[in-house]
C-alpha cells in the first residue's frame, strides 16, 4: 500500500495514486483503509510532528543511552578538572566547579526530568480516565458532584497546590514530586474523557453492548474506555511537557531534587550560582528543556490532528 | 441593550455568584486540609531541644492547634470574610507575627504595578501583531513570527528572567538585577521603572506569544466569513473592512482571555515575582510555603482562588455585554 494518496473531500476515503479518478463508479471500489492506516498516514503527512517525534526519540534514546555509557561520571567529581579545562571529545560541554562533567550530568538531569514527566502524566491519564469515565457514564448527581469537585481543582493556583504538596509532604523526593503534579493535574484529562463518554454512551456499539446484557463495568472498560483515549494519549503527550517544567520550577524555588541528584530544573538552579563567571551553564538546561516543551507540543499536536481531525482539543 | 436582556443579565449574574459558593466553599476546605493534614506544624521549628515542652505544648495550645479540625476550619472560615473590618481576619503570620491581612494589603500595589503594565504591554503588541499574521497569513513576517511564538510559549518562565537578568543585568548592567526600588530611593519613579523592565518584559514575551496566537486565530475566523466578503464586494477599502467589520468582531474572544487573565492581577505571577525577588503577592506565596506559614499560604491560595471564580464570572458577563448575539 503507498502511502501517497490523492484525498478526497470526505475523510476515510482515499485512492492509491494512479488510480483513474475520472470514473466515479471506481471510487465505491476501493477499499477503506483501516483507522490506524488512516492514522499514520495523517501523521506521517504532518512534517513537524514527524520531526517532533523523531527529536522526542532522540531525547529519550540519548537520556537512556548516556547515562549507561557515562556509569558514575554524572556525579563524580574531580580535583583535577575545572570550569578552565579546553572542551574535549569525552565532555563535550566541560566540567563544573567541583569537577562534574557537565554533559553527562545534564544527560543524567534529562533523564530525571523525562521520567517524573513520564510517571506524572500516567498518574494523570490514570486519574482523569477513572473520574471522567465515572463522571460520563453515570451522569445525573455523580457527574454533577465529580464536575464541581473538578472546578474546585481547577480554581485553586495549580502552582501553589504542587507548591503546598512538595513543601509540606517532603521536597526533595521525585516520588512525592510525581503525585504532586499528578494529583493536581488530572482535571483536563478528566473532562476529555468525560465528554468523550456522553458522546459514546449514545452510540450504537455500546447501545448494542447493552442490549446484549453486558454489565456496566464490561461495557465500561472493554468498549467505551478504548474508544475515549484517544483524547487521553493527546492531553498526555502535551502534559509531558507542563511536567517537566513544572519539575524544574519546583527544583529553582529550591523544593525539588537536590543535588547529588541530578535535574534539569536543580542544575538550572545551580547554574544560576555562577551567573557572573560562567554565562553559558544556565543555557544548556534551559535549551533542554525548551527541547523536551517543543517536541512533546508538537508531537502531541500532530496526535491530535492524525488521531481525530475533526477534533481540536483545547489543552 | 435594551432592558430585558439587562435583567436578563442581571439574573443571570446572581445565578452564577449563587452557583460559586459550594466552589468556594471547596477551595477553602482543600487548601485547609492540605496545609493541616500534613505531618509536621509551625512549632516543629522550636523543638530542638532549647525550649522546654512546657513552652511548646503552650504555643500549640496559644495557637488553636490542639482543637478538632473542623472547629479550626469553621473558626478559620467564619473569620476569613470579616476582613475588611477586621485586620486579624487572616490571622496572624507565623513567621513575623504581623497581622497576615495587611502584610498581604502591603504587597498588593506591588503585584498590580506589575501585572498590569505587563498586561497593557501584551494588549498593545500582541492585537496588531495577531492582526497582521492573519491579514498577510503564510508571509514569512507570519511564518516568522508564528516560529518565534512557538519558542516564546515553549519557554519556561523562570529560565527566561534568568537569561535576561544575565544579559541585560549582569553583562549589559542596564537594568537592576531584582527588586523594585534601590535601598534609599524609595518612591523614585525612575527608579521604580528600570526595575519594572525586566519583570515586565518576561511576562510580555510569554504573553504575547499565546495572546497574538488567539488573536490571529480569532481574526482568520471572522475574516472566513460572509459578511466580511459582502463588505468586500460592496466595494469597502480593505483597511476599512478589516478596521470596521472583521476587527471588533475579532475582539470578541479577546474580552474572555481578559477575563481569565485578571485574577493574575492580584494573585500575581508567583515566579517571575520570585526569579525578580518582586515585593508582590506571589513572591509572598513562595517564601510562605517554603516557610511554612500557614495563614500566610491559605490566604493566598484563597485569594488566588476566589479571583479564578470572580475572574470566569467576569469574563462570561463581559462577553454577554459585548456580543449581542449571545443570550442568557
Amino acid at each position: 500500500m503507498t502511502t501517497e494518496g490523492i484525498r478526497l473531500g470526505q475523510p476515510g476515503i482515499s485512492l492509491p495514486v494512479g488510480t483513474p479518478t475520472g470514473e466515479v463508479d471506481e471510487v465505491d471500489l476501493v477499499p477503506v483503509q483501516t483507522y490506524w492506516q488512516l492514522v499514520r498516514r495523517r501523521f506521517l503527512q504532518n512534517r513537524l510532528a514527524v520531526i517532533a517525534f523523531v527529536l522526542m526519540i532522540v531525547l529519550v534514546v540519548a537520556s537512556i543511552a548516556f547515562p549507561i555509557l557515562g556509569g558514575n561520571l554524572w556525579f563524580t567529581t574531580s580535583l583535577t578538572h575545572g570550569p578552565t579545562d579546553p572542551v574535549s571529545l569525552a565532555a563535550p560541554l566541560g566540567y563544573d566547579n567541583d569537577g562534574i562533567n557537565i554533559f553527562f550530568r545534564l544527560m543524567r538531569g534529562l533523564q530525571t526530568s523525562l521520567s517524573i514527566g513520564f510517571f506524572a502524566v500516567l498518574i494523570i491519564a490514570g486519574i482523569g480516565t477513572a473520574v471522567g469515565s465515572v463522571a460520563g457514564y453515570a451522569g445525573g448527581r455523580i457527574d454533577n458532584l465529580l464536575m464541581r469537585l473538578v472546578d474546585i481543582v481547577l480554581s485553586l493556583p495549580g502552582l501553589f497546590l504542587v507548591l503546598m504538596f512538595v513543601a509540606f509532604l517532603g521536597s526533595g523526593s521525585a516520588l512525592v514530586i510525581i503525585f504532586a503534579i499528578g494529583l493536581t493535574g488530572w482535571t483536563t484529562a478528566a473532562r476529555l474523557v468525560r465528554a468523550e463518554f456522553l458522546r459514546l454512551r449514545e452510540s450504537d456499539f455500546v447501545q448494542a453492548a447493552k442490549a446484549l446484557g453486558a454489565s456496566d463495568s464490561r461495557i465500561v472498560i472493554r468498549h467505551m474506555i478504548p474508544s475515549a483515549l484517544a483524547p487521553v494519549v493527546v492531553a498526555s503527550t502535551l502534559g509531558i511537557a507542563d511536567a517537566v517544567v513544572t519539575e524544574a520550577a519546583l527544583s529553582f524555588l529550591g523544593l525539588g531534587l537536590l543535588p547529588p541528584e541530578a535535574s534539569l530544573g536543580n542544575m538550572l538552579t545551580h547554574a544560576q550560582d555562577y551567573f557572573y563567571r560562567q554565562p553559558l551553564w544556565i543555557y544548556y538546561p534551559g535549551i533542554m528543556l525548551i527541547l523536551v516543551v517543543l517536541a512533546a507540543s508538537f508531537l502531541g499536536d500532530g496526535l491530535r490532528d492524525a488521531l481525530d481531525p475533526r477534533q481540536r482539543i483545547e489543552a | 441593550m435594551g432592558k430585558g436582556t439587562g435583567r436578563q443579565l442581571a439574573s443571570y449574574t446572581i445565578r452564577r455568584l449563587i452557583q460559586a459558593i459550594p466552589i468556594v466553599i471547596g477551595i477553602s476546605v482543600i487548601s485547609f486540609a492540605i496545609v493541616y493534614l500534613t505531618p509536621g506544624n509551625f512549632v516543629d521549628k522550636f523543638r530542638t531541644g532549647r525550649v522546654s515542652e512546657a513552652t511548646i505544648q503552650n504555643l500549640i495550645h496559644v495557637y488553636g492547634l490542639d482543637q478538632p479540625l473542623p472547629v479550626q476550619f469553621w473558626k478559620w472560615f467564619t473569620n476569613f470574610w470579616t476582613f475588611p473590618v477586621n485586620n486579624l481576619a487572616w490571622g496572624f503570620s507565623f513567621t513575623d507575627g504581623q497581622p497576615v491581612r495587611d502584610l498581604i494589603f502591603a504587597r498588593i500595589p506591588a503585584t498590580l504595578l506589575l501585572m498590569g503594565t505587563s498586561l497593557l504591554v501584551t494588549i498593545v503588541l500582541a492585537i496588531p501583531i495577531g492582526i497582521m499574521q492573519a491579514v498577510k497569513q503564510y508571509s514569512w513576517a507570519d511564518k516568522i513570527i508564528t516560529t518565534l511564538e512557538t519558542i516564546g510559549y515553549a519557554m519556561p518562565t523562570f529560565w527566561l528572567g534568568l537569561i535576561l537578568k544575565q544579559l541585560f543585568s549582569v553583562q549589559l548592567k542596564l537594568f537592576p538585577l531584582y527588586g523594585m526600588q534601590t535601598l534609599g530611593k524609595h518612591g523614585d519613579i525612575p527608579d521604580i521603572l528600570a526595575h519594572l523592565v525586566l519583570p515586565v518584559t518576561t511576562l510580555a514575551v510569554i504573553q504575547v506569544a499565546g495572546w497574538s496566537r488567539y488573536m490571529r486565530a480569532s481574526m482568520l475566523e471572522v475574516m472566513r466569513q460572509d459578511f466580511i466578503r459582502t463588505a468586500r464586494s460592496k466595494g469597502l477599502a480593505s483597511s476599512q473592512v478589516i478596521r470596521k467589520h472583521a476587527l471588533r468582531n475579532a475582539l470578541i474572544p479577546i474580552v474572555t482571555l481578559l477575563g481569565l487573565t485578571i485574577p493574575s492581577l492580584l494573585s500575581g505571577a508567583a515566579i517571575t515575582e520570585t526569579v525578580f525577588s518582586w515585593p508582590g503577592l506571589g513572591y509572598l506565596g513562595v517564601t510562605s510555603v517554603i516557610e511554612r506559614d500557614y495563614p500566610v499560604v491559605l490566604a493566598v491560595v484563597m485569594i488566588g482562588g476566589v479571583m479564578v471564580i470572580l475572574g470566569n464570572l467576569l469574563a462570561d458577563i463581559a462577553y454577554a455585554v459585548v456580543d449581542p448575539r449571545i443570550h442568557y
